[in-house]
């Protein structure tokens, strides 16, 4: 075929310019084409007399639908009761209706899915993938387990011992361990967000009644959202939501409020006897989702540790060898955000990693990122912009965090162009309006006896209350 | 899942490691893959240095997604250099002589792209999405380190900190780390090629040296072993055509070394006790020897899991969980490396739960025993074979629909690099078609027998990690 007859007359070309060159290469980068534009694809939606939200995204090719169900429930509203909106979120999972979940199992899994629910900081998420063709079915199962559950007695007490022994795993992951400190330190002990774990005999403590308790002030259509994503029949679908959703209680409304993030200076160094790594998070209070300011921090975090092309990740892991996986990001919280600096170290490399983390930091502070590094950033967030929406799971997520932040409706549309607009000069400001060193909080899990010491007489951590 | 980069905290994308559907093109959305199956048009070609080449055009998104397979992976990596492939997968980021500054992998981000690499038990592969205006500027990256790698001693010895590092923070300092996915099968097969530490005994890794990666370089990473995919929004006339300009000319590279990773039927069960020290729960896992890949009894097996471990409704879920609360979860499934499609050689069935305390292993692996069995006793009913079949259907189609494309270009590649025939895509529903009850009793007496099953043991340790160099004599010493 013509591919050969071409592929000759290049071989000869090539071995014509460069002889004698085993595999010669073509050694000039190719030019890169006008970008082609990316458009979100177009949603609709309506709401229900009780208050449900209900958005539809038509999109993608493949045969099944997603379906999300977001309610403003979760651990957010656990006031001092840690975990309960995850107790009640599980025991969601066990019948709806007078049925048993075998037999809602059965059914969804004959569809193609299953029912999972997921709770968060601020949203329980209720969801099933199915096969185009069940959706609306879908739709009646889901309804039931948000709105009917059976909270049957007799399955409370193994469902309540499945998260002590799921809390037990984690906090032996040094990970959780450091999560757990870091934001008791953010938010003190006094609300939610300062309060990822709960206490084994805590937890021990609930009851079904206060699950009920949770259930009845906090679940209602007045506090969800509804999103249905993939090839689905819209009117089949529009249909089956308002049947099925149209009797649940509007609710009370969203009562807890959010919390802002302190910060330090305050170290925590807890001891990991005989790790090999260090498990660090470093990290600052920063501004609201909605903020002027954010798409710059946005831009500020690829630069400094968000991106596997980052100063932070080009320093301490390609450079030196300290660490496969560090990175930061921006926290977004009702009342603001952190950023978070993490990573696990080699023990023995833990002040060294931390001298050049601090470096990093202060020389962004000091020196306005050269041109075409920012360039690269703001190229790249752009790119990853479009991976992040080209999905069903990705365009729910983000417009579920669009909507509970109560953002403007052109926000993802703006996206991009926001982006773009940060000045190299708002980079190094965001490094030096949001992370001051001497007010940063750290937290350390690592072997104490290896690292204490060097760690104790780094400067930064001199001038911190430090915490052992 | 062992891959060069890690995904990031607070960042969406790359959590979303599965991809586009957007690989019908215009037309098929009018006929939905239910109605008479997944097509996915494609165009494979071979080029004369051996490369393999699988173009799928489609223009839903604007964005391009390239992938190179190479046939090398964990399973086939030279004896007594144990973690080599994955070593080799985090150097080949190192630059290469067209390319040596910025690296590979910042010259796809400063494009707005992203790239990964990953080692699997029969590849090694690298992966990545661009806008699709700079798919010929990734082309000619990927093409420049498949021809001159820079592999120097610089890059070797902190790649190999870096790697030692990830070891670390997945298994050594990590409860659970490991033992379904690299003891498991160290004590299930017989074959030094099944049944060696895949991540690499720390004491092998120190061992390695630079010319070893030259040689494994010019033995494994030849077009001749290779398979590039290429998918998205481009014309597949002019890329085809400028894959020839910039692989065409790359040497095929010497034979392959003619490996044999067979294993030997198993006779009798094997049991194995391993200790944890981070666990603070005992665990208990299970491993069956599976029917060769392509078979209808592997067809079925897919389904059996589908029954036994995944979603709401499996049966040992039910069972130890729901039933009597055990643990909280039954995991496992077929080749906790990747997916029933990505192989090619022996593998395993496993399932695992993490239990309390009070629990005798033996009561765990009674009750595993009694939901196996019923598989054993009689035919499942027609209900139970079309829910495992919708099931899988929708897993598998979900992961067309991801943005990246990642999910659709891994089983074109798979299907090149080890059938020949990436247009098997297209043709795998008909291998669940032929699935019955009664092939679902047969595959189930044959293969979940008692003999050809491993059990593993967790025992919860002190909490003190063991210490790296004391690991690696313990496991060499296996």
């Amino acid at each position: 075929m013509s591919i050969r007859i071409f592929q000759a007359a290049l071989t000869a070309a090539s071995l014509a310019l460069l002889p004698g060159l085993a595999g010669a290469q073509v050694s000039e980068q190719p030019p890169i084409g006008d970008p082609v534009p990316f458009e979100l694809p177009e949603t609709t939606g309506f709401t229900l007399d009780n208050g449900l939200e209900v958005t539809f995204i038509p999109f993608g090719l493949a045969p099944t639908v997603n379906i999300s169900l977001q309610v403003r429930a979760a651990n957010i509203d656990d006031g001092s009761q840690t975990f309960l909106a995850d107790l009640t979120g599980a025991m969601l999972e066990e019948g709806s209706a007078g049925r048993s979940s075998d037999v809602i199992a059965t059914e969804i899994a004959a569809m193609g899915g299953a029912l999972n629910v997921g709770v968060g900081r601020h949203t329980t998420n209720i969801s099933t993938g199915v096969l185009s063709q069940y959706g609306p079915d879908a739709v009646a199962l889901l309804a039931d387990l948000a709105l009917r559950p059976n909270f049957d007695d007799s399955e409370f007490e193994r469902v309540r011992a499945n998260l002590v022994r799921d809390v037990d795993v984690q906090r032996a992951q040094p990970g959780s361990i450091a999560t757990e400190a870091y934001a008791r330190i953010l938010f003190g002990p006094d609300h939610p967000y300062g309060n990822t774990l709960p206490g084994e005999e805590q937890l021990r403590g609930y009851e079904l009644s206060d699950v009920q308790a949770f259930y009845a002030t906090n679940y209602g259509a007045g506090r969800a959202r509804l999103y249905v994503a993939g090839h689905f029949d819209a009117a089949a679908m529009e249909a089956a939501i308002r049947d099925a959703f149209g009797a649940w209680a509007t609710g009370d409304a969203d009562a807890a409020a959010g919390a802002p993030a302190s910060g330090g200076p305050i170290v925590q160094l807890i001891d990991r006897p005989g790790a090999p790594q260090t498990t660090i998070r470093l990290g600052f209070p920063a501004m609201a989702i909605g903020a002027d300011d954010a798409p710059a921090m946005t831009v500020m975090n690829a630069l400094l540790g968000g991106s596997f092309t980052s100063r932070l990740t080009r320093n301490l892991r390609e450079d030196k060898g300290y660490t496969y996986s560090p990175g930061s990001g921006v926290t977004w919280t009702m009342e603001g955000g952190y950023w978070t600096f993490n990573a696990d170290v080699t023990a023995a490399d833990t002040a060294a990693a931390l001298r050049e983390t601090f470096g990093e930091i202060t020389r962004l502070q000091s020196e306005t990122p050269p041109a075409d590094e920012a360039d690269g950033m703001r190229n790249w967030l752009a790119g990853i912009f479009i991976l992040q929406n080209a999905s069903t799971g990705g365009l729910i997520g983000q417009l579920g965090q669009r909507d509970l932040y109560g953002l403007p409706d052109d926000y993802l549309d703006q996206y991009v162009p926001n982006i773009l607009a940060v000045s190299d000069e708002d980079i190094s400001r965001m490094a030096r309006d949001y992370l001051p060193l001497d007010q940063m909080v750290l937290v350390l899990v690592g072997d104490l006896a290896v690292i204490g010491d060097d760690v104790r007489a780094l400067p930064e951590v001199a001038a911190a209350e430090v915490r052992e | 899942m062992i891959s060069a980069f890690r995904s990031l905290a607070g960042f969406a994308l790359l959590l979303c490691a599965g991809l586009c559907a957007s690989l019908c093109v215009a037309p098929v959305m009018a006929q939905p893959a239910t109605d008479d199956g997944l097509h996915i048009p494609l165009r494979y070609e071979r080029l004369d240095n051996g490369l393999r080449v699988v173009l799928a055009e489609d223009h839903t998104v604007p964005t391009a997604t390239v992938a190179v397979y190479y046939g090398v992976g964990y399973r086939n990596e030279p004896r007594g250099m144990t973690g080599f492939a994955h070593l080799f997968e985090h150097l080949f980021f190192a630059g290469s002589d067209n390319l040596p500054e910025p690296v590979f992998y910042y010259y796809i981000s400063n494009m707005g792209g992203i790239a990964n690499g990953s080692t699997r038990l029969d590849f090694t592969n690298y992966f990545g999405v661009v806008p699709a205006n700079a798919l010929d500027a990734y082309l000619w990256a990927e093409a420049d380190r498949m021809a001159t790698p820079t592999i120097n001693l610089q890059n070797f010895q902190r790649e190999r900190d870096v790697v030692r590092n990830e070891i670390f923070v997945n298994v050594i300092n990590q409860p659970y780390g490991d033992w379904t996915w690299i003891d498991l099968p160290m004590v299930a097969n017989e074959n030094w090629h099944n049944a060696h530490n895949f991540y690499g005994d720390l004491s092998d890794l120190d061992a390695a040296t630079v010319a070893d990666a030259r040689a494994f370089f010019e033995q494994y990473y030849t077009p001749r072993n290779a398979v590039l995919v290429v998918a998205g929004s481009f014309d597949s006339d002019d890329t085809l055509a400028t894959i020839n300009r910039f692989f065409g000319d790359i040497p095929a590279g010497p034979d392959l070394p003619d490996i044999d990773v067979s294993e030997p039927p198993q006779r009798a069960e094997k049991h194995s006790v391993m200790t944890d020290p981070l666990a603070t729960l005992p665990g208990l896992a299970i491993a069956y020897h599976m029917p060769e890949r392509g078979t209808p009894e592997y067809f079925a097996m897919i389904l059996i899991d589908q029954i036994l471990v995944r979603g709401g409704n499996a049966r040992l879920r039910r069972r130890l969980v729901d039933d009597l609360g055990y643990g909280t979860a039954v995991s496992g499934g077929i080749n906790l490396l990747g997916n029933v499609f990505n192989y090619d050689g022996p593998m395993l069935w496993t399932a695992s739960i993490i239990h309390d305390d009070a629990i005798a292993p033996d009561a765990v692996l009674g009750e595993f025993d009694t939901v196996i069995e019923a598989l054993r006793q009689e035919p499942v009913s027609a209900e139970t074979l079309a829910s495992a079949r919708s099931k899988f259907l929708t897993e598998f189609y979900s992961q067309l629909d991801y943005s990246t494309r990642f999910g659709v270009v891994d089983l074109l590649a798979s299907f090149a690099l080890f059938d020949d025939d990436p247009g098997r895509i297209n043709r795998i529903e008909d291998g669940f078609e032929q699935v019955t009850p009664d092939l679902i009793l047969e595959t189930a007496r044959t293969w979940l027998r008692p003999e050809n099953r491993t059990v593993l043991e967790l025992v919860p340790g002190d909490g003190r990690p063991v210490a790296a160099s004391a690991r690696s004599a313990e496991e060499a010493g296996q």
